[in-house]
């Protein structure tokens, strides 16, 4: 029965790689169909794909840290060596 | 020229901290960041015919950065891909559902209070890092110039499959990691 339900309307795991898979691309309507029915039986999935998004925007907010502002004068200064020795 | 010259020692001190944050952001690796920025610049005095008073400095120089920034993935991403399948087994049992003690839980947090938390930001970044290097290097990739998934898959000439099967695998285990290191209860 088990093995089945997981033809008609995915596993668990098949389920999570859809919702990867949507985040980016198109899903075709089966696997739109097939992952809507497994969510609707399904609170793991349900809470995955929640948490999911959120992972997904605090990923695109990642930010590092301000450089120390040492280094970076000293990186222009090479920089604009360099251009002067190749620049002429 | 001497003006060119003049124009770029400008642009240096005006862009340098810019441009190396976000290659810094992207690459994660000082060194490697500070290469780029140089590669960047000494580009930049080679194609200065090219470049057009319609686009401004900031951008040009970006676009330039961004080309950089994408050979070093595509280096990387080059290398062959390791899908192993062990990481599911972690997580799923051999029908492919859920292990019961895996099963993602409620976070009983607020989604916007959460991403504006700088501790859990930060535990997010050092989840990323802890990540094995392909993984974290695929998710990172899908964030450069917010393109879409075929997009960046076409520019880096690899299979859209191979590609969020990476990040089905990097996924899980970031949640799993934020999971048991931020809501420990």
């Amino acid at each position: 029965m088990k093995k089945l339900m997981h033809i008609l309307f995915l596993s668990c795991l098949k389920a999570t790689e859809l919702i990867e898979k949507k985040l980016h691309f198109k899903l075709s309507i089966t696997e739109k169909l097939q992952l809507r029915m497994h969510k609707s039986m399904c609170d793991a999935c349900t809470m995955y794909e929640k948490q999911s998004i959120v992972l997904e925007k605090g990923l695109s907010s990642l930010k590092e840290d301000n450089p120390d502002k040492k280094e970076l004068e000293q990186l222009k200064k090479i920089i604009i060596q360099k251009l002067e020795s190749t620049g002429t | 020229m001497l003006t060119e010259n003049l124009l770029l020692t400008d642009w240096v001190n005006t862009y340098t901290n810019d441009l190396y944050s976000w290659a810094l952001h992207k690459v994660s690796n000082s060194e490697l960041a500070k290469d780029l920025v140089q590669d960047t610049f000494l580009a930049a005095s080679e194609k200065m015919v090219s470049f057009k008073a319609e686009s401004t400095p900031k951008t040009w120089l970006f676009s330039i950065l961004n080309h950089k920034i994408i050979d070093v993935y595509r280096k990387k991403v080059n290398q062959p891909v390791h899908l192993d399948n062990q990481i599911f087994s972690k997580y799923f049992d051999e029908e492919g559902s859920w292990k019961t003690e895996e099963k993602p839980r409620e976070w009983h947090e607020d989604e916007t209070h959460l991403l504006d938390d700088i501790d859990f930001v930060a535990v997010l970044q050092k989840c990323l890092d802890a990540l094995p290097e392909n993984w974290s290097t695929s998710v990172k990739l899908k964030y450069l110039l917010n393109k879409k998934g075929e997009e960046i898959c076409q520019e880096l000439g690899i299979a859209p499959t191979n590609f969020w099967q990476i990040i089905h695998r990097a996924k899980l285990q970031l949640r799993d990691f934020i999971e048991k290191s931020w809501f420990k209860n």
